[in-house]
């Protein structure tokens, strides 16, 4: 099974410059946790320190906005996630 | 009634099928504020004054410094020191002397947000914070105005309309605050989200087109696409919950 995450070009640099991440997992969370497990270094960008997901990240499944509560639904093979920051500047 | 002058002014979006004279009536009329006057705010109200808003209130603190003028289009190189406010006014009234722009040099927060929105028909967020992008959704929820959302950071702009009770706000989909820092930006990625800003705010007065509610539109000025993605009232948005369900 594969899904893919997009990643924003400002969390880029802790993906090796790649823009979309294979990962599997039967979860987002699992998925999310793949992502990790490919890009460590994206880790503290993701979670805080519990492993809890930031509440200024927010996640997008097919174009659908996720609630934070919503990470244990299941993930099927094609699903494509949007990962976002809250972007403050104007 | 609108002049003879202004049937002159505004005779190419009198054309536009859906605005006619009636939709410019109704732009005279109408009050909006434009929360900062910066990189988002210049395209905005620039375009906003253009269009025959009756009246545009900016409101911001801060004075011009040299770092603003790669994006901050209002501002000019002879601004540098000026309150943005005056900087805005002399510029917009220039534009367009028929329009009312009134200024507010005041930092937004919980004390005057209120007095800063009250009367007004629409909200534009053209700040450069999240935590007084939240008090200004928070007031535009209270008051019952409609919230135009813009943000930018590098070549990338989000932007959002929030109908108080009817769509997803600010809140609803945003939480917490990212660690602060000094965001890389570039005048053209304000100039996009901050033209999209003021389309709605045009849509919404005129009653034209579908709006960005319950819509996230994401420009990825890098790779030169435009996203949608949809999002949703949370039931128990601290902000928005109180309202219920289709107010």
């Amino acid at each position: 099974m594969s899904v893919k995450i997009n990643i924003p070009s400002y969390l880029q640099p802790y993906t090796n410059d790649t823009a979309v991440i294979e990962v599997n997992g039967s979860t987002l969370d699992e998925c999310l946790n793949h992502l990790v497990e490919q890009c460590p270094d994206i880790r503290n960008k993701l979670f805080d320190k519990e492993g809890k997901l930031h509440d200024y990240v927010s996640i997008y499944l097919d174009g659908q906005f996720i609630y934070a509560d919503e990470l244990s639904k299941p993930a099927k093979d094609g699903d494509e996630f949007h990962l976002f920051y809250i972007l403050g500047g104007g | 009634m609108l002049t003879r002058d202004e049937l002159e002014r505004y005779d190419r979006q009198i054309m536009i099928r859906g605005i006619g004279e009636a939709g410019q009536e109704k732009l005279k009329q109408a009050k909006v504020v434009i929360a900062g006057g910066g990189g988002l705010g210049s395209p905005a109200s620039i375009y906003l004054a253009a269009a025959g808003i009756g009246t545009i209130r900016v409101v911001d603190h801060d004075k011009v410094e040299l770092s603003n003028l790669n994006r901050q289009i209002l501002h000019w190189d002879r601004d540098v020191g000026k309150r943005k406010v005056d900087s805005s006014v002399e510029k917009l009234s220039q534009l367009n002397p028929w329009v009312k722009i009134e200024s507010v040099a005041e930092t937004i927060s919980q004390d005057n947000i209120s007095s800063l929105v009250a009367g007004f028909d629409a909200i534009v967020d053209a700040m450069d914070n999240l935590p007084t992008r939240y008090l200004l959704n928070k007031a535009a929820i209270d008051n019952n105005i409609p919230f135009f959302h813009g943000a930018v950071y590098g070549l990338e702009g989000r932007a959002m309309t929030v109908i108080p009770g009817k769509t997803a706000c600010l809140r609803c989909v945003y939480h917490g605050l990212p660690p602060e820092e000094k965001f890389p930006v570039i005048g053209v990625t304000p100039a996009v989200i901050g033209c999209i800003q003021a389309t709605e705010v045009i849509k919404y007065i005129v009653g034209i087109g579908k709006l960005l509610a319950n819509r996230l539109l994401v420009y990825d000025g890098l790779n030169m696409k435009f996203a949608e993605f949809t999002v949703k009232r949370e039931p128990n948005c601290e902000h928005c919950g109180h309202l219920g369900e289709g107010q």
